[in-house]
C-alpha cells in the first residue's frame, strides 16, 4: 500500500549492528572484568530497547507526508485498543494460572468461548424478556454472566480433573488442558447447537472525539467500555494480588507449592480461585472480542490464545506488569505493521517475539529460574 | 521316541524365537494391512473409507512415532508437528504441479529441507526448555500457516492446493491408491524398524539420559547439543515424510487441515497410546485417528453429529493421563500379565486333576 523499499533492509543492517555492538564491547571492554553478566544484561536490555524504537520509526518513517503520520500513528493505536484490553485479560488469566499450578492452560481460550456462548443466550433471553432495558445495560449483564459461566467452569476444571489427576507433572497437567480443548470443541456445538448467534456491540452510539498532542482523534464508546471494563478488572486483580491475604497465598503458592502448602496456606482453595479467576478475565475477554468478528464461533479465541501465549512468553511467565506490557506491544505492532507488510503482519510479529525470546530466553521482564539438579 | 521329542522341542523354540524377535509385530501389522488391500483387489467388497482410514492412519503412526522420538525419548515437547507436515505436503505439490520434478528428486529435497529446519528449531531448543519450548514451536506452526495461507503462488492460498498424480521419472503419472496403499505400508515397517533401532541404539539411550536429568546426563558425557539437534532432526525429516506421503495419498492439501488440532491430535495419538513403546504409539493413532475414520464415521449417530468423536478423543486423552500415566500400551501389558497368570494357574490344576498331584 505505501511505498516500503528498503524498509527492511534499513531494519536487518541496524540489528547486525545492534548485534555487532553487543559482539565488540562483549570481546573488547568486558574481557577482563570478573562480574560481567549483569552488565551483558543491562546490555542486551538496552539495544533490546533501541531496536524496538528504531522498528517503531521506521514504521512511522513509511506513511507517507500526505496522511499526516502523527495522527495515523495514534489513530491506529487508539483502534487497536479493544484488542489491547481482550488480550491483555486472556494473558493474565494464563499467567495467573501459570503462576498457581505451574502449568500453561490450553484450554484457556475454549473455557473463555463457552462463556461467550453462554453470554450470547444470555443477552437474547434478557433482549426478549426485559424490553425496557437499553442495550448497553444487557449487553453488560450478558458480559457478567459470561464472565460467571467462565468462572464456575474453570473452578469446575481444577476441582474435578487437575485434582483428581494421578500424575501432577506440569507437562501432563499441560496435555489434560489440551484434551480439554478437545473436549470443549466438540461440547460447545452440541450444547449450544450449531445455529449462528451474536453479541452486539456494547454500544452503538457515534464515535467520541478527543484532541491529543494536537491531533484529533476518534475512538468508538465500545472500545472505551472495554478499556474501562479491564482497567476496572485488572487494577481489582492486581490490587487484590497485592493486598490480600489472597493474594499473598497466590504468591506463596507460585514460589513454592509444597512449602505453601506446609505452612498452612490453603493451596487447593487458591488454585480453584485462580483457575476461576482466570475463566472469569477470559470469558470477559471474549464477550468484549466477539462482536468483532461476527457470529459467535468455537474458534472465536484461538488467535487470542496463541498471542496471549506470545505475549506471555515475551513479557516473562514470572512477573505480571511484563506480559501486559507485551500484550499492549503485540496487537500495536501487528496494526501498525499492517501498512508495511499487509497479510504477513502476524508472521512477522511472530518472528520478531521470536527473535527477541532468543535473546532474552526468558522474556523482557524475566530472570533465570534457579534449578536443582 | 525320544528323538520325536526332541524334535518338537527344537521346533517348539523356534517358533519361540520367531515369536520373540523384535520385528515380529510390526511384519503382523504390515501383513494385516496389506491383507485389507489384497481384499479390495481380489474383489471382495472392502468398503473404501476403511481403507482411506488404514492408509492415512499409517501416515499418522509416521508422524507419531518421529513424535515419539522428540517427546518420549528426549523429552522435548513440541507443537509444530502440523506446520511441518504441512510443509512436506507443499513441497510435493509444488514441485510436481509447476515444475514436474520427479517424486524421488522431491523426497530428498524434502530430507534436505527437513534438517535445515530440525536444526534450526534444535538450535532455538537450545535456548528455551520446557513449556517455553511447546509455545514457541506453536508459534513457528502458526508463521508457517500464515505462509501456507498468504503465499499464494507457490501454495494456491485458502483455497487449497491439488495434484493430479507423481512424477515417477517424467510425465505426470496418476498412480491409483491401491499401489501408493502397499508402497506406505512398506514404508511404514521400515520406519518402524528404524524407529525401533534409534530407540535400542546408544542413541536412544544418550536421549533418555537427556530427558531424565539434563544435568546428570551432561554430567555423564552425553552431548545436549548434538542430542538436541539430532532428535529434532529425525523428528522433523519423519514428518516430513508424512507431509509427502500424504500428499501422494491424498492429492489435496489445504491450510486450515495444518493447525494447532493437527498438533494437539497427534500429540495425543503419542500420549493415549504410551510415549515410549512403538505398538503403543500404534495403538494410540488407531484410537485417536483410526477409529474416528473407520468406525465412527460409518455410524448414523457420528455422522450427524461430528463433535462427538472430538469430544471422545479428549475425554480419552484427560482419561488416560488421569489414571493410566505411561498410556494404554501398559494398560494391556497389565492386564495380558494377569491374563497369563491366571491360565498358567489353571493349566497347571487341570494337569493335577488328570494326572495326580506330586507327592513330595
Amino acid at each position: 500500500m505505501f511505498d516500503t523499499t528498503g524498509f527492511w533492509q534499513k531494519t536487518f543492517i541496524f540489528v547486525i549492528v545492534l548485534v555487532a555492538i553487543y559482539a565488540i564491547v562483549n570481546l573488547v571492554f568486558l574481557r577482563k572484568i570478573k562480574n560481567k553478566s549483569k552488565i551483558q544484561n543491562i546490555m542486551i536490555n538496552v539495544l533490546l530497547g533501541i531496536g524496538i524504537f528504531y522498528l517503531f520509526l521506521r514504521i512511522f518513517k513509511v506513511i507517507p507526508e500526505f496522511f499526516d503520520p502523527g495522527f495515523f500513528f495514534m489513530q491506529t493505536i487508539v483502534n487497536s485498543i479493544t484488542q489491547v484490553c481482550v488480550l491483555a485479560l486472556a494473558t493474565t488469566g494464563i499467567v495467573l494460572i501459570f503462576k498457581t499450578s505451574t502449568t500453561t492452560n490450553f484450554s484457556q481460550g475454549m473455557v473463555a468461548t463457552f462463556g461467550a456462548f453462554a453470554a450470547a443466550r444470555l443477552i437474547i433471553h434478557f433482549a426478549a424478556t426485559y424490553t425496557e432495558l437499553g442495550n448497553t445495560t444487557i449487553v453488560l449483564f450478558g458480559v457478567l454472566g459470561g464472565g460467571i459461566t467462565a468462572f464456575l467452569l474453570g473452578v469446575c476444571i481444577d476441582v474435578f480433573i487437575i485434582r483428581k489427576s494421578k500424575v501432577r507433572t506440569p507437562i501432563g497437567k499441560q496435555m489434560i488442558t489440551m484434551g480439554l480443548v478437545l473436549v470443549f470443541s466438540g461440547a460447545i456445538p452440541i450444547i449450544f447447537g450449531t445455529l449462528p448467534i451474536t453479541i452486539p456491540r456494547i454500544s452503538y452510539d457515534p464515535n467520541v472525539i478527543f484532541t491529543l498532542f494536537g491531533k484529533t482523534l476518534s475512538i468508538t464508546v465500545s472500545a472505551i467500555y472495554a478499556l474501562g471494563i479491564s482497567i476496572v478488572l485488572l487494577g481489582l486483580l492486581f490490587s487484590a494480588l497485592r493486598f490480600t491475604k489472597w493474594g499473598l497465598g497466590v504468591r506463596a503458592t507460585a514460589s513454592n507449592e509444597v512449602v505453601a502448602s506446609m505452612m498452612g496456606v490453603n493451596t487447593r482453595m487458591i488454585t480453584a480461585f485462580s483457575w476461576g479467576i482466570a475463566g472469569l478475565l477470559g470469558g470477559v475477554a471474549a464477550v468484549i472480542l466477539a462482536p468483532n468478528s461476527g457470529n459467535v464461533q468455537v474458534a472465536l479465541m484461538i488467535p487470542t490464545q496463541v498471542n496471549g501465549f506470545m505475549a506471555a512468553i515475551l513479557g516473562s511467565f514470572s512477573s505480571f506488569l511484563g506480559p501486559l506490557v507485551a500484550s499492549i506491544l503485540i496487537p500495536v505492532l501487528t496494526s501498525l505493521l499492517v501498512f508495511v507488510v499487509p497479510l504477513w503482519q502476524n508472521a512477522v510479529v511472530y518472528i520478531i517475539i521470536l527473535v527477541i525470546v532468543l535473546v532474552k530466553p526468558f522474556g523482557l521482564f524475566g530472570n533465570p529460574i534457579a534449578k536443582k539438579v | 521316541m525320544l528323538y520325536k521329542n526332541e524334535m518338537y522341542k527344537e521346533r517348539k523354540a523356534k517358533i519361540q524365537a520367531i515369536k520373540n524377535h523384535p520385528y515380529f509385530g510390526f511384519v503382523i501389522l504390515t501383513l494385516l494391512m496389506l491383507v485389507v488391500q489384497l481384499l479390495r483387489v481380489v474383489g471382495v467388497d472392502v468398503p473404501i473409507t476403511i481403507l482411506r482410514a488404514f492408509g492415512l492412519t499409517m501416515i499418522y503412526i509416521i508422524i507419531a512415532l518421529g513424535f515419539s522420538i522428540l517427546l518420549g525419548y528426549a523429552g522435548l515437547a513440541s507443537l509444530g508437528t502440523a506446520g511441518f507436515v504441512g510443509i512436506g505436503t507443499y513441497i510435493v505439490g509444488y514441485f510436481t504441479k509447476n515444475l514436474e520434478v520427479s517424486i524421488f528428486l522431491i523426497i530428498l529435497i524434502t530430507i534436505v529441507g527437513a534438517i535445515v529446519i530440525g536444526t534450526i528449531v534444535g538450535f532455538i531448543s537450545l535456548r528455551i526448555e520446557g513449556m517455553y519450548l511447546a509455545i514457541i514451536t506453536l508459534g513457528l506452526s502458526e508463521i508457517l500457516n500464515e505462509v501456507f495461507k498468504n503465499a499464494v503462488n507457490i501454495t494456491n492460498g485458502t483455497n487449497g492446493l491439488g495434484i493430479n498424480g507423481l512424477v515417477l521419472f517424467k510425465n505426470i503419472i496418476n498412480i491409483d491408491h491401491n499401489t501408493i496403499f502397499v508402497i506406505l505400508a512398506v514404508f511404514m515397517f521400515a520406519i518402524m524398524i528404524l524407529t525401533l533401532n534409534i530407540m535400542k541404539s546408544p542413541t536412544g539411550r544418550a536421549l533418555l539420559a537427556m530427558r531424565n536429568s539434563s544435568s546428570a546426563a551432561q554430567a555423564m558425557g552425553v552431548s545436549i547439543f548434538k542430542y538436541r539437534l539430532l532428535a529434532f532432526i529425525t523428528s522433523s525429516v519423519y514428518a516430513f515424510l508424512g507431509g509427502v506421503f500424504y500428499m501422494s495419498y491424498v492429492s489435496f492439501t489445504i491450510p486450515t487441515s495444518w493447525s494447532l488440532a493437527f498438533s494437539l491430535n497427534i500429540l495425543a495419538a503419542v500420549i493415549v497410546g504410551g510415549a515410549q513403546s512403538i505398538y503403543g504409539i500404534v495403538l494410540g493413532t488407531f484410537m485417536i485417528f483410526g477409529l474416528n475414520l473407520a468406525v465412527f464415521q460409518q455410524i448414523p449417530l457420528f455422522i450427524e453429529n461430528p463433535a462427538i468423536s472430538v469430544v471422545f478423543n479428549g475425554v480419552l486423552i484427560i482419561v488416560v493421563i488421569m489414571f493410566y500415566p505411561g498410556g494404554l500400551i501398559r494398560l494391556v501389558n497389565t492386564i495380558s500379565f494377569k491374563l497369563k497368570a491366571k491360565i498358567r494357574i489353571w493349566k497347571q490344576r487341570r494337569r493335577e486333576y488328570k494326572y495326580g498331584v506330586d507327592s513330595e
